[in-house]
């Protein structure tokens, strides 16, 4: 069982030469249950990366804590993997160690590194490319497997930023599948943070819809969409109203954004 | 031409064999045309027929081997202090911070000003010159190898956490393999550098190697012979280059996959 809450958490960016401090996050308050999929939509500069470094352990609440299981998080550890929006494969490493990276640094032996890595490979489709570099992959390979690399220490929980914003639509509709694939049949929960309204409601079974800066949490609506979704759930009446709904939240948002600018 | 376009790997060698070709007939133009003084600069003939009596009767071959000698002597006695130093100084800031002004003044204190000194520390042996290369080199390296460091990916290093590395974790299998391509390179060039002061150190209190030849030459006026000594450091440095670069290749796949 996991847990993970999020109790009055802030982010303020102090003062730069010239400009004054930035509210990124207002006060935050947040529990997500065991093996919920949330995705958390907000216009970009809503906070919403920074509420996850902060949950990852990369960035210091200004106030408030992240509890995950009972245990206050003061730093990076293996029970969060998280996948970065850029490329952050290890170019020297070929697919199969960065895979088996997590493992190694935890002092896992060279045969359990091999079985866990071959068993994800094939997970993700990347059997034949064991031995290639990064630089050999293409986008959707190299965030594929970045993935992988994150469930092979098999953390907790799973933090996605934005990890499919680098690709092309045909290339991220795939990724999305094969993720929400891996979800429905190894349960984990994952927390997704996206601007795309679509992925957000195809991919999750709560949607946290986040305000324009200072960030807060505006709406928390749970997808009843059933499981195993496929791509043609995109048309579903059920899909196209919850979108409407959406559009609505995110359009009120990114016109503050812009009056702001 | 145009801008960036790539030229093929045997149109490569034949462009790059052909200035030599270029330097060699202009060089007897002048000496073979009498536009220069015999003094002055011995023809291309006089230089290799000087060459081959320097090889055959002088022992030039025992020269080349002193001055490679205390050439990687220096200069490896560099890497292996200067390497460590500066991955630690990238690595922790706090260092950084306490060593790198001293470095920066350090690097720019010329190393041939230090060989009357180094004379009456060390005397005229072997330590006197490997430590002239030392200064020169080791400076150097750990100013550029901690700027290196220092410039890792941030992304590399926070995904390196997350997936539950610890600081040492960070440093050995982070840090050091994403610089070391960056880290060969610079000892490429600073090799490069060291023989420049290896022969400023053999043209000063020495008894043997290039530069001692080439003061030897100088005294005697032999054109000749100092040009083929200063082609022979060309061509060293010209075959060093190419083993390290082909070293570096094979030693870091990924960056050329």
């Amino acid at each position: 069982m996991t847990s993970l809450k999020i109790e009055q958490v802030s982010r303020i960016f102090p003062a730069r030469k010239g400009s004054p401090p930035t509210r990124a996050l207002e006060p935050i308050d947040l529990q997500v249950g065991n093996n919920d999929f949330v995705t958390i939509l907000g216009p970009s500069g809503c906070g919403k990366s920074t509420l996850l470094r902060i949950i990852a352990g990369l960035d210091r609440p200004t106030s408030g804590r992240v509890l995950l299981d009972g245990n206050e998080v003061t730093g990076p550890g293996a029970d969060r993997g998280m996948v970065f929006q850029s490329y952050t494969l290890f170019p020297w490493l070929t697919v199969r160690d960065n895979i088996a990276f997590g493992l190694r640094e935890r002092g896992f032996s060279e045969a359990e590194r091999g079985s866990v890595a071959d068993r994800y490979i094939a997970q993700i489709g990347l059997t034949g490319f064991e031995n290639h570099w990064p630089k050999q992959l293409s986008g959707g390979m190299q965030q594929r497997t970045a993935i992988a690399r994150a469930l092979a220490n098999d953390p907790k929980i799973l933090l996605l930023d934005e990890p499919f914003g680098a690709l092309d639509n045909q290339t991220r509709v795939l990724m999305q599948e094969m993720l929400l694939g891996i979800w429905e049949r190894d349960q984990k929960t994952v927390l997704f943070v996206t601007h795309d309204i679509e992925e957000a409601i195809f991919l999750g079974s709560r949607v946290l819809v986040m305000s324009a800066r200072p960030g807060r949490i505006k709406a928390d609506i749970k997808v009843e969409l059933p499981h195993p979704r496929s791509y043609k759930i995109k048309t579903a009446p059920e899909f196209v109203q919850l979108k409407e709904r959406l559009v609505e939240e995110i359009r009120s948002e990114a016109l503050k954004v812009v009056a702001e600018a | 031409m145009r801008p960036l376009d790539p030229v093929s790997s045997t149109q490569r060698a034949a462009y790059g064999l052909a200035f030599f070709v270029l330097f060699v007939a202009v060089w007897a133009l002048a000496t073979f045309g009498g536009y220069v003084s015999k003094t002055f600069l011995a023809n291309p003939l006089t230089m290799l027929r000087e060459g081959w009596d320097l090889l055959t009767k002088y022992g030039f071959l025992f020269d080349i081997g002193m001055t490679i000698w205390r050439v990687l002597g220096g200069f490896v006695l560099a890497a292996i202090i200067a390497v460590p130093i500066g991955v630690v100084m990238g690595a922790y800031k706090p260092i950084e911070a306490l060593l790198e002004p001293f470095v920066s003044f350090a690097r720019y204190l010329p190393a041939s000003a230090f060989i009357p000194l180094l004379i009456l520390w060390a005397g005229i042996g072997e330590l006197q010159k490997l430590l002239i290369i030392f200064i020169g080199s080791v400076f150097q390296i750990i100013l550029m190898v901690t700027v290196s460091v220092g410039n890792t990916r941030r992304d590399l290093v926070e995904a390196a956490y997350t997936l539950g590395a610890s600081d040492r974790g960070i440093i050995g299998r982070v840090l050091l393999p994403s610089s070391a391509p960056e880290i060969a390179e610079i000892l490429r060039l600073v090799l490069g550098w060291a023989w420049t002061y290896v022969i400023v150190a053999e043209l000063i209190g020495s008894s043997s190697g290039i530069g001692h030849m080439i003061t030897d030459s100088q005294a005697l006026l032999n054109t000749g012979q100092i040009i083929f000594g200063i082609i022979v450091i060309g061509l060293i440095g010209l075959v060093s280059d190419f083993l390290f670069k082909a070293f570096n290749g094979w030693l870091f796949p990924w960056r050329l996959a």
